[in-house]
């Protein structure tokens, strides 16, 4: 019954409005969700659950970096494990969570796509495959410099 | 893969509707997600459907481990994909046509966007519209009626069938779902008098040197694949894609889905995840159950609840804990969630544990005795 509701005020497609608002705000707040719930005209507990089953979606505020570890077998078994274990360590965050200084959230997904590529991980959307520790530390490293540097100019 | 550069969208026009489909049926192309239903047939019974409005939809949302054909099309053949669909809503007669493409393959959508636009403004057909849309990192959404709750803004849970959605889909209008490969596919058959139907893309990923994708036809040898593949130590296991479960390698046997089948293994989009002697099976089961885990939708209680029951009981084997009954009972579980279950999804998930205990008692036993 549910499938044949019509009830859509934008001719978007919802996911994709959800995906802006998060893309924009970097997490889709109550507020957002009571808003996009009377222009959408969905019942906010409908729209809720709907955010809620879809795991890119977040009603809390991440890292500035979303990290996304592959979890496939391919990454498995070519020392994926081992990747996550280091992330976990060096940004002092376990799966689920953002880490202390706000930079990144740390999560582990299904299966990137990225199986010839192994061991793979998304950064806020974009792949970085072929991992290694060395080349991590690296990505960090870099990651943390500019945002120190952006710090400091915001500072002057 | 070939380039059809709008050429086989002139054709299916100058053939009609009907005509393209019987092509099509003639040339014998089947769908590529896994189930092979005979594209033909779809096209014809969401065409004969009495309604006003159709819709075609390109399921992009390959989310099986293992599995990276899609992308590969998406990146390097988007336009024969585009004119793939095209022909599509010609055939059947449809006006709007969504591309459901996955989240975590959204750094391909603002080049795919232009293409799709480039390949619509040369095609000029009257009132066509192609949509993105965008998934959420959802594996259950790659089922067809979880993707198309998904598009009209639902969870994605699957839905019970009959109706199908060829005839009852997208907003209750009849709609054609088809995966990436089997659109690309739709546009090379109406093209190439010499396409062939038995050509395959395969994944191929694990312990290997060479991963990557590669077009055989059914029937080649497995060892000419692992041939190409080239792993660097002895293999042990192949898994096909997830669900399709963990068997040995067998260097003779032959790739078609009858022998995939008889050994109770499913075909799935052909994807091989090789494992070499160096791991134990159990692990690369345990990251299979932990997906599943994860990507049940939660709608049925089988699948939902038994996904985590085999979880934990491997984390038992692999503890340590584990003793002789705790492997019968993994085996009843899984049985019985497979018969049980709702969707595909939930019919496969327990292939990874029955498959392993078949084939791998000893890497079982290897964790027992620690």
């Amino acid at each position: 019954m549910m499938a044949k509701e019509k009830g859509k005020k934008d001719s978007r497609p919802l996911m994709n409005i959800l995906h802006e608002v998060q893309e924009k705000h970097g997490y889709i707040s109550e507020h957002m969700l009571k808003q996009i719930a009377v222009e959408q005209d969905i019942p906010i507990a409908r729209l809720y659950g709907v955010v809620k089953f879809y795991t890119m979606f977040h009603t809390e505020p991440q890292g500035k970096y979303v990290i996304e570890i592959c979890g496939s077998p391919s990454c498995v078994l070519n020392n994926g494990v081992r990747l996550e274990k280091f992330l976990e360590q060096e940004i002092g965050a376990g799966i689920g969570e953002t880490s202390k200084d706000g930079l990144f959230s740390l999560y582990k997904v299904s299966c990137i796509g990225c199986c010839d590529e192994a061991p793979a991980m998304l950064i806020n959307g974009e792949a970085h495959t072929k991992m290694t520790v060395e080349r991590l530390k690296l990505l960090l490293k870099k990651l943390r410099e500019t945002e120190a540097k952006q710090a400091e100019a915001k500072k002057k | 893969m070939r380039q059809t550069k709008l050429e086989a969208l002139e054709k299916a026009r100058a053939l009609g509707p009907e005509g393209t489909i019987a092509l099509l049926e003639k040339r014998k192309l089947e769908g590529r997600g896994g189930a092979a239903y005979p594209t033909a047939k779809k096209w014809k019974t969401c065409r004969d459907a009495p309604a006003d409005e159709r819709f075609v939809v390109c399921n992009a949302d390959e989310g099986e481990p293992g599995t990276f054909k899609d992308k590969l099309i998406i990146r390097h053949n988007a336009e024969t994909l585009v004119e793939g669909i095209l022909i599509a809503a010609y055939a059947v007669g449809a006006k709007r046509c969504f591309i459901y493409l996955r989240g975590e393959y959204d750094y391909l959508r603002p080049r795919l966007r232009e293409q799709i636009d480039d390949v619509l403004a040369r095609a000029k057909m009257e009132g066509v519209t192609i949509e993105i849309v965008r998934g959420a990192g959802a594996y259950i959404c790659g089922e067809a009626t979880a993707l198309l709750q998904s598009i009209m803004g639902f969870r994605g849970n699957a839905m019970c069938k009959p109706p199908n959605p060829t005839t009852c889909g997208l907003w209750g209008k009849p709609t054609v779902i088809n995966n990436v490969e089997t659109l690309a596919c739709a546009a090379q058959a109406v093209l190439f008098e010499d396409w062939d139907p038995t050509l395959r893309l395969f994944s191929i990923s694990g312990n290997v040197k060479n991963p990557g994708v590669y077009e055989f036809p059914l029937g080649v040898k497995m060892s000419t694949i692992i041939d190409v593949a080239r792993p660097e130590k002895k293999l042990k296991a192949m898994s096909f894609g997830c669900f399709g479960g963990i068997m040995p390698v067998d260097e003779n046997m032959q790739v078609t889905p009858e022998t995939i089948c008889m050994e109770k293994c499913q075909h799935g989009a052909y994807s091989i995840i090789f494992i070499d002697e160096t791991n134990n099976v159990v692990d690369v089961a345990y990251s299979i159950a932990k997906f599943y885990t994860y990507e049940s939708c939660g709608k049925c209680t089988p699948c939902r609840e038994g996904t985590i029951r085999m979880l934990n009981l491997l984390k038992k084997v692999r503890m340590g804990k584990a003793v002789k009954k705790d492997l019968e009972l993994m085996r009843e579980l899984a049985t019985h969630v497979q018969d049980t279950a709702l969707c595909g999804l939930g019919q496969t998930c327990g292939n990874h544990i029955l498959t392993s205990l078949q084939h791998f008692p000893k890497d079982y036993e290897a964790y027992m005795k620690k």
